[in-house]
């Protein structure tokens, strides 16, 4: 289980970098969303993992911790996604605009000569 | 003062509040009255530097007392480390006082027509405050993650202000880095609580203690990590590449303001390496002190280059603040590394004129290498026609065919600009009697009188640091006079029409530095204690952990039996700790003793 | 008491006056120079009542707070030695006004030249009296600053830019140096008292670091006082107004850098390196000087070259360091004033009666101008060494000194023959001016014809040499008690007895000074025919030309080497940025994890997990293919991240996180619909970008393969590092315990969201809503790429054909779905404090809901139906989640404290409802607000291409 998320993180994260190091500003916003997939699964695995442990506590009383997956991570994790989104939403615009200005979509707004 | 909550000083987070709600009153106007929005932000901008000086005071009069003091604000009411705590001490009241004196004189440049030349600038500045603020007073570390996300998009905002081509093509760059940067952020905080299992900041110098080996490494892995983003706010070699575009790109109030951002990051540098990675934090002490020394040193040779190198002047101003950033975080390694606290408290002087130097460059760089045509800044496809416009209306957004009228038509005279620049520029230099030279005769004394005393000799990295601190201010003078001989005497022709909007500002913060040189003495004095109270860790920490939660604790209406005693004291907790800790030798435990018995002489 | 004021009063004043002369007009000639004149004669008085108290090695000493903490404070103090130059600097300052009023044309702004040789006064008051020696290279640096004013006066004039800016960096440089000698001396003497540096003399030249300070010091005291190798800036600085280089260069400017020599002798002096060291660079300097000196043409360039060898005369002297030759520094320090001064104020009538400074054109003026000429040659001769002139004595003594003193080193032995041979040098150009300018046949082709100038114009000259006779001819009467004070405060108690004489007989300096003067003589009248038509200088002068050489070295280091620095060091493009953060973050990981132990056993995957691993090969798989399409296909890549995006929410839910993959999914579904709105802006990928499969291409590509892999791996292994620690005591724990008490809400994560942490919530949004206003502003300013705009809606191409199909059986659907989806948000929001959803995911549903409707049907259809006032939302949501926050004031508790627990409302009584959940209401508003805005804003581009025909109409 850890291996396969380890794995997964890992899988997002290098193709994330990939697009991200490439010339075309399409690609470097793919490349954020997929690191911003892999970091969120990385906030996450950081509270450790529970498979099947109910969600949701009974109401009242008193719960023995280790039942339960942390949910502190899971908080930050969906602060860092609400705040991605809003960047990524960002770069898209920024994108276009760029695209408007230049008349082109590299990163750099001219075609690399060479 | 330091409360325990029960009577919480509102003061504390006001600064936060105030630019928030500011803003998001503006945004019920319609944007086509940036008049009111202006005296709405610049009465913001007064309240918020009414509370700063309200804050400042009180630590000062707290430590005339004696002792260091720290102010705590647990939102929410929730205990530390529960919650979320606002943590004032000396350097945090500081750099809230100095943003608010900086904002003031951006907002009445941008008077002049920048404002005008997009949509919502007022509110964006606010907002801009606001998550500066925030960096500055937050105890918790996800917490100024997302304060630096809030700083962050309002500098998106303002830098993008006005769009054009040149502001789309930087701000892709700067977005992309910050973007980057964030990640690496969001994986140090992550690492850091599945390391240490708490968010704030003191907490987290506590638990370090009880690390072991494999979690001390990661957590290094963490500190490094988190480290890389902040240098990368901190613009320090060679992660600086974004910001003398983005700076030139951006309209000049835009950057005058955001020439406390590099700062931000210093702080954070500042207050984590010294709290965290102290001298007190036993196996993981220094950590990472060499890299800020030489990295410091690299980005302030880097700025000297660049300064001469670059032909424009907006972007001369880009790298002084990458040498400022450099010159400051040199002097922070040094400390970390067990250097004195009166260079570090020259430093910190140093920086506060610098940044207000910085800040009045990128004002004044604009208007000065302004040619003849007004401002030359009007966008291209800024034909005062917007074919959508009769869409937007049904939103709400029937608006603001954008002004560039400027508040007021007063002009004033080339020799003022050039008394102004000449001003300027020999603060920037280090030129006595600016406080640039008390700054840089500071950290010198401090550094040499330290070691002088102890060692007898100078290291050599002391001498090189010495070296750039000269060269650095040697290379600015160099640059600036002849940028100022071949504008001011060379050029012939008539000289363009300068708006006394657009010196007023300069003005100002040409007082506020002129201030700092007569004041000198009180406001190194404050630096100095500040510095001093920086380098014992043991007393912010104490201060912020009195009274913890401890985590283990049950609820008070709980049926269950309690697995361990609910102690309220730190200490206690860390006795409660080794049942579920892989036990530690006793070895921590006197060491995290020693600091936080010391007490501020 | 009284004596301190006066000492500080001394500095101000000449500050003052200078800002008054500042505000005067342009055109008040004689305003000025009333004004400038008399702020010296209240200087000239100061310094006389000041008298009594500074004779026999007395001093006074004031001070005023400034920065303490770094020992910098205003101290001011006087002794004989300061005193005596400080009568230099205010009684030729004096007279140099008086003959600017005359010289300056009534067309020069004077203002600006008076304020700043009043500023210049009073700076170099401050560098002479201050008692402080941090506060000395304050004032130090400030004459730098306030010459380089003077020197670029006429700033119209290239030569007078170059010279200023020069000089300034030479001196400037030298300045810093000096400072950082200086906090050195300080720290090693324990004060930045002067008297103390002084005192400390023994133990600072014991130090280890004293060769350090000391090499600093001369560095700052020689460009000062343009000493070989600094020397060049001093002849460019003569494309000033005469009068300042009458100033700058005999009395003031260039004689600080030998009062600090003089001034520091007690305390670094005296040792073998300072003789080797300021004695030879001394009389290195005084030999090339006087050499150069003679080749010169133009009138001011012999001054200052024979200026630059006096200086080294003096610079020697101290070197040397007996009692007796810091006598005779202090001597000749006042005769050179005198008599240099004179010659520059002859040099500049000349120069403004005649037209040219050139003599090669000037001859035979003793005609014209009788008494100008008489002056100006006894000038010359008191500059040559003459007998019964001021010049001859302290040359003398310098004779005397060179001869006698002895520490048997080669440079010791040395020093008679090259003063010789240099005063012979002196000599002869002291001859060469007097013989060509004055006599001779009398000019032909000059600009002017030649007359007299007025009286007062000629008189600070004939009182500077009636000084210069009076002083030659009854030393000790004039001047001895004088130097007398002044060389008890430089040389200290154990002054020997000396008087100044005529006549001591024949003895060796006599010989020497003989034997220079005809040397002299036979070397000007032989060549003469040579030197006086030949150009400046011999071919060797004009070959080391170290003026070029330094601005060739400055343009070298100054602006190439920075610019290619730069170049190289820089990375511009945003690819260059992003590789070198992510090497520096492998580099630092690498670095730190290295040392980790990787003994612990891996994880088997079991059977139960076979599923997820199933899933994970398919997301593992979209995200690769998502990498390797995103460059033509983007479409398709956008299908690809969703699956991935997918997985991640399967991920979450397979881990028990429902609100994360509530959350994750609608955050998804937002961010894929944007993506599909901004899609068409981008261009046309059908063929492939050029130079896309070369060498170099697929060289980057491969590299960047590397660096992702290594980043996979590394992530890979962190996590792993992370997940096989067991977990400690943390924060989490105590919120399952204690959410429902405490935070009245079963879901723990959404209690943690709206009250623990409520208040990153409460930042998040911001970013949310400042994110929504860029993206508006952005767009109000929005340009399409022309192909875009004039591509008409049905040819698309083919990835928006695609979506369109893909999208056709969704529109009706959706718009159908409309409704529900608001039901769907309502449930979600009421129900957040329980069960997964709260305000953020309601508030992003509803969004979704409008979006799915803009990109399904088109936005007038969806706009004639339903108005939302986005920034309303927006202002309102943030509005209320502060005042939410702010409630809890009232009840005195911090801001955002949620008060189910604690309050109830007095008439309706105790209510089951958390202000938590009026905060959330806060959050959807303001999603909902942010959201849409960003989605309108897109949205609306494409009507710039739909109907290009409206455009026209709705304008009307």
């Amino acid at each position: 289980m850890e291996l396969i998320l380890a794995l997964a993180i890992g899988v997002l994260v290098g193709s994330g970098v990939w697009l991200m190091l490439r010339p075309r500003s399409y690609q470097v916003i793919v490349g954020l969303c997929l690191l911003a997939y892999g970091v969120n699964l990385f906030i996450f695995a950081m509270g450790r993992l529970y498979v099947g442990a109910a969600p949701i506590m009974p109401k009242g009383g008193f719960v023995d911790p280790t039942a339960y997956a942390d949910p502190l991570p899971q908080a930050l994790v969906l602060t860092a996604i609400v705040i991605s989104f809003a960047t990524t939403a960002l770069f898209l615009v920024l994108m276009i605009a760029s695209r408007g200005v230049t008349g082109t979509d590299h990163v750099d707004g001219k075609e690399r000569h060479s | 003062m330091i409360n325990t909550g029960v009577a919480p000083d509102h003061m504390m987070i006001a600064p936060i509040l105030i630019p928030i709600v500011a803003g998001a009153i503006m945004l019920f106007y319609n944007d086509r009255n940036r008049q009111t929005k202006l005296i709405m932000g610049l009465v913001a901008v007064g309240l918020t530097f009414l509370a700063s000086i309200e804050l400042v005071s009180d630590v000062k009069s707290a430590t005339e007392q004696g002792g260091t003091v720290v102010g705590l604000y647990r939102l929410g009411d929730w205990p530390v480390p529960i919650g979320i705590v606002l943590v004032l001490d000396r350097l945090s009241a500081m750099m809230v006082m100095l943003t608010a004196l900086l904002a003031a004189p951006s907002l009445i440049y941008a008077a002049a027509g920048w404002h005008g030349k997009g949509q919502h600038y007022h509110s964006m500045f606010q907002f801009l405050l606001a998550g500066v603020n925030g960096s500055f007073l937050t105890g918790d570390l996800f917490n100024l993650f997302v304060f630096f996300e809030v700083m962050l998009a309002a500098s998106y905002g303002l830098m993008l202000h006005g769009s054009g081509p040149e502001r789309i093509k930087a701000g892709l760059h700067y977005l992309a880095v910050n973007l980057a940067a964030s990640l690496f952020f969001l994986i140090g905080v992550a690492l850091v609580y599945g390391t240490t299992g708490t968010l704030t900041m003191a907490d987290i110098g506590r638990a370090l203690y009880w690390l072991d080996d494999a979690e001390r490494v990661l957590f290094h892995a963490a500190a490094g990590l988190l480290g890389l983003a902040f240098l990368i706010k901190a613009a320090s070699w060679p992660l600086c590449f974004w910001l003398p575009p983005t700076y030139a790109a951006a309209s000049p109030p835009a950057a005058a303001i955001m020439a406390i951002m590099t700062k931000v990051g210093i702080y954070v540098i500042l207050r984590l390496s010294l709290l965290v990675l102290g001298p007190d934090a036993g196996p993981s002490a220094g950590f990472g002190a060499p890299v800020l020394m030489i990295g410091g040193v690299l980005t302030m040779g880097f700025g000297m280059i660049g300064i001469l190198g670059t032909p424009e002047l907006v972007r001369k101003g880009g790298y002084l603040a990458i040498i400022s950033s450099g010159t400051v975080l040199t002097a922070i390694g040094f400390a970390q590394a067990g250097g004195g606290s009166l260079m570090l408290g020259g430093a910190l002087y140093y920086m506060v004129g610098s940044t207000a130097a910085i800040s009045a460059f990128f004002l004044i760089a604009e208007p000065v290498s302004r040619n003849d045509e007004g401002d030359d800044d009007a966008p291209v496809e800024d034909d005062g026609f917007d074919p959508l416009s009769e869409r937007w209306a049904p939103m709400g957004l029937g608006t603001v065919e954008d002004t560039t009228a400027p508040a007021s038509q007063r002009t004033v005279s080339w020799l003022t600009m050039s008394i102004c620049f000449s001003l300027v520029a020999a603060m920037i230099a280090g030129l006595p009697p600016m406080p640039g030279f008390i700054g840089k005769l500071a950290i010198l004394r401090g550094a040499i009188q330290d070691n002088l005393s102890t060692a007898g000799y100078l290291p050599m990295e002391l001498w090189v640091y010495a070296a750039m601190l000269i060269l650095s201010g040697l290379g600015a003078l160099i640059a600036l006079m002849r940028f100022g001989i071949r504008r001011f005497w060379a050029e012939e022709g008539p000289a363009p029409r300068i708006l006394a909007l657009e010196v007023v500002p300069v003005v100002l913060l040409l007082g506020m530095i002129a201030l700092q040189t007569v004041r000198a003495d009180a406001l190194l004095g404050y630096t100095r204690d500040t510095a001093r109270a920086l380098l014992e860790p043991g007393v912010y920490r104490k201060a912020v952990l009195a009274g913890a939660q401890d985590v283990r604790a049950a609820p008070v209406s709980s049926l269950a039996p309690d697995p361990a005693p609910a102690p309220d004291e730190a200490p206690e907790a860390e006795a409660a700790a080794p049942e579920t800790r892989p036990q530690p030798e006793p070895a921590p435990a006197a060491e995290m003793a020693s600091p936080e018995t010391q007490v501020n002489p | 008491m009284v004596e301190q004021n006066l000492l500080l009063l001394l500095v101000l004043t000449p500050f003052v006056s200078a800002a008054l002369a500042a505000t005067l007009p342009i055109g008040a000639r004689n305003a000025e120079a009333w004004l400038a004149g008399l702020t010296m004669i209240v200087a000239l008085v100061i310094l006389g009542v000041l008298y009594p108290a500074v004779t026999d090695g007395q001093s006074i000493t004031g001070t005023f707070e400034w920065v303490s903490s770094v020992g910098l404070d205003l101290t001011f103090r006087i002794d004989g030695f300061s005193w005596l130059f400080m009568v230099l600097v205010a009684g030729i300052g004096f007279l140099v006004i008086l003959y600017a009023r005359y010289y300056m044309s009534p067309d020069d702004p004077v203002p600006r030249l008076y304020s700043c040789l009043l500023a210049f006064a009073g700076a170099m008051s401050g560098l002479l009296l201050s008692g402080n020696i941090i506060m000395l290279v304050v004032f130090w640096e400030l004459t730098s600053i306030v010459s380089f004013l003077l020197i670029g006066y006429w700033y119209q004039r290239q030569d007078a830019r170059d010279g200023a800016r020069m000089s300034l960096i030479v001196t400037a440089s030298g300045g810093l140096c000096l400072m950082v000698a200086m906090i050195i001396l300080g720290q090693i003497a324990g004060s930045y008292d002067l008297e103390a540096v002084l005192a400390a003399g023994p133990q600072i030249t014991i130090h280890r670091l004293y060769p350090a300070v000391l090499i600093l010091f001369v560095l700052g005291a020689f460009t000062k006082s343009a000493q070989f190798p600094f020397h060049f800036w001093l002849p460019n600085a003569m494309a000033a107004p005469t009068p300042v280089s009458s100033y700058l260069h005999s009395a003031t400017m260039v004689k600080a850098g030998v009062f600090v020599l003089l001034r520091f002798h007690p305390a670094l002096g005296g040792t073998d390196l300072w003789f080797m060291i300021v004695t030879g660079i001394g009389l290195a300097t005084l030999l090339l000087g006087a050499v150069i000196a003679l080749f010169r043409h133009d009138l001011k360039g012999l001054l200052a070259y024979s200026t630059i060898s006096h200086l080294g005369l003096i610079t020697a002297l101290a070197g040397i360091g007996t009692p007796f030759a810091l006598i005779a520094a202090v001597f000749h320090i006042v005769n050179h004033a005198v008599f240099k001064a004179s010659l520059f104020m002859a040099a500049g009538i000349i120069d403004h009666e005649t037209g040219t400074r050139d003599m090669r054109r000037l001859s035979g003026l003793a005609r014209a101008m009788p008494v100008t000429a008489a002056l100006a040659i006894i000038a010359s001769g008191a500059m040559a060494g003459v007998p019964l002139l001021n010049g001859f004595l302290s040359k003398e003594m310098f004779f005397q000194a060179t001869y006698v003193w002895n520490n048997g080193s080669f440079l010791d032995n040395f020093a008679p023959y090259v003063a010789v041979v240099a005063g012979a040098f002196s000599a002869a150009y002291s001859l060469r001016f007097i013989v060509t300018v004055f006599f001779g046949p009398p000019a032909t082709d000059l600009p002017h014809e030649p007359h007299e100038p007025p009286l007062l114009m000629r008189l600070p000259v004939a009182i500077l040499v009636a000084i210069c006779l009076a002083v030659g001819i009854f030393p000790q009467q004039v001047l001895g008690t004088w130097l007398q004070t002044a060389s008890l405060a430089v040389v200290g108690p154990d002054l020997p007895h000396f008087s100044l004489k005529i006549w001591h007989g024949v003895n060796p300096p006599l010989i020497m000074s003989m034997i220079a003067m005809t040397l002299g003589a036979v070397i000007y009248l032989l060549p003469r025919r040579v030197i006086d038509s030949g150009e400046d200088g011999t071919r060797i002068m004009r070959k080391l030309d170290f003026a070029h050489g330094f601005d060739w070295l400055l343009q070298m280091l100054t602006t190439r080497l920075p610019r290619l620095a730069l170049r190289v060091l820089s990375a511009n493009g945003l690819q260059a940025q992003l590789r070198a953060m992510v090497l520096l973050s492998l580099a630092a990981s690498w670095f730190v994890l290295r040392t980790l132990d990787w003994n612990v056993p891996m994880p088997k995957i079991g059977a139960n997990e076979l599923v997820f691993a199933l899933l994970w090969l398919v997301g593992g798989t979209c995200a690769v293919g998502a990498a390797w399409q995103a460059k033509y296909h983007r479409f398709a890549a956008l299908v690809l991240m969703g699956g991935a995006g997918l997985v991640t929410c399967a991920t979450f839910v397979w881990l028990s996180a429902p609100d994360l993959a509530v959350t994750q999914l609608l955050v998804e579904i937002a961010t894929t619909a944007l993506l599909l709105l901004g899609l068409r802006w981008l261009p046309k990928r059908d063929k492939e970008i050029p130079g896309d499969n070369n060498l170099a291409a697929r060289a980057r590509r491969s590299r960047d393969l590397l660096i992702a892999l290594a980043c996979g791996t590394g992530m890979t292994a962190l996590a792993l590092a992370v997940l096989l620690t067991t977990p400690g005591a943390s924060v989490g724990d105590w919120f399952l315990r204690n959410a429902y008490v405490e935070g009245g809400g079963t879901n723990v994560v959404n209690v943690i969201l709206v009250d623990f942490r409520a208040f990153d919530t409460f930042g998040e949004i911001t970013v949310l809503a400042i994110v929504g206003l860029t993206v508006y502003a952005l767009l109000r300013r929005f340009r399409p790429a022309p192909e875009s705009v004039e591509r008409p809606r049905p040819q698309l191409d083919a990835e928006e054909q695609a979506l369109e199909a893909y999208l056709f059986v969704p529109a009706v659907l959706m718009q159908w779905m409309f409704a529900p989806i608001i039901a769907l948000s309502a449930y979600l929001f009421f129900r957040g404090h329980d069960l997964p959803g709260g305000g953020f995911a309601a508030g992003v549903t509803l969004a979704v809901g409008l979006l799915l409707q803009y990109v399904a049907a088109n936005v007038r259809w969806v706009e004639a139906r339903l108005t939302v006032l986005p920034v309303r939302w927006m202002a309102s949501g943030l509005t209320i989640s502060a005042a939410v926050g702010a409630g809890s004031w009232i009840f005195g508790y911090p801001f955002l404290s949620a008060h189910a627990q604690y309050v109830d409302i007095p008439v309706i009584g105790k209510v089951p409802f958390s202000t938590a959940m009026l905060f959330d209401f806060g959050v959807f508003s303001l999603v909902l607000g942010a959201i849409v805005l960003m989605l309108i804003a897109i949205a609306h581009q494409s009507l710039r291409v739909a109907r290009p025909s409206d455009t026209g109409k709705e304008l009307k």
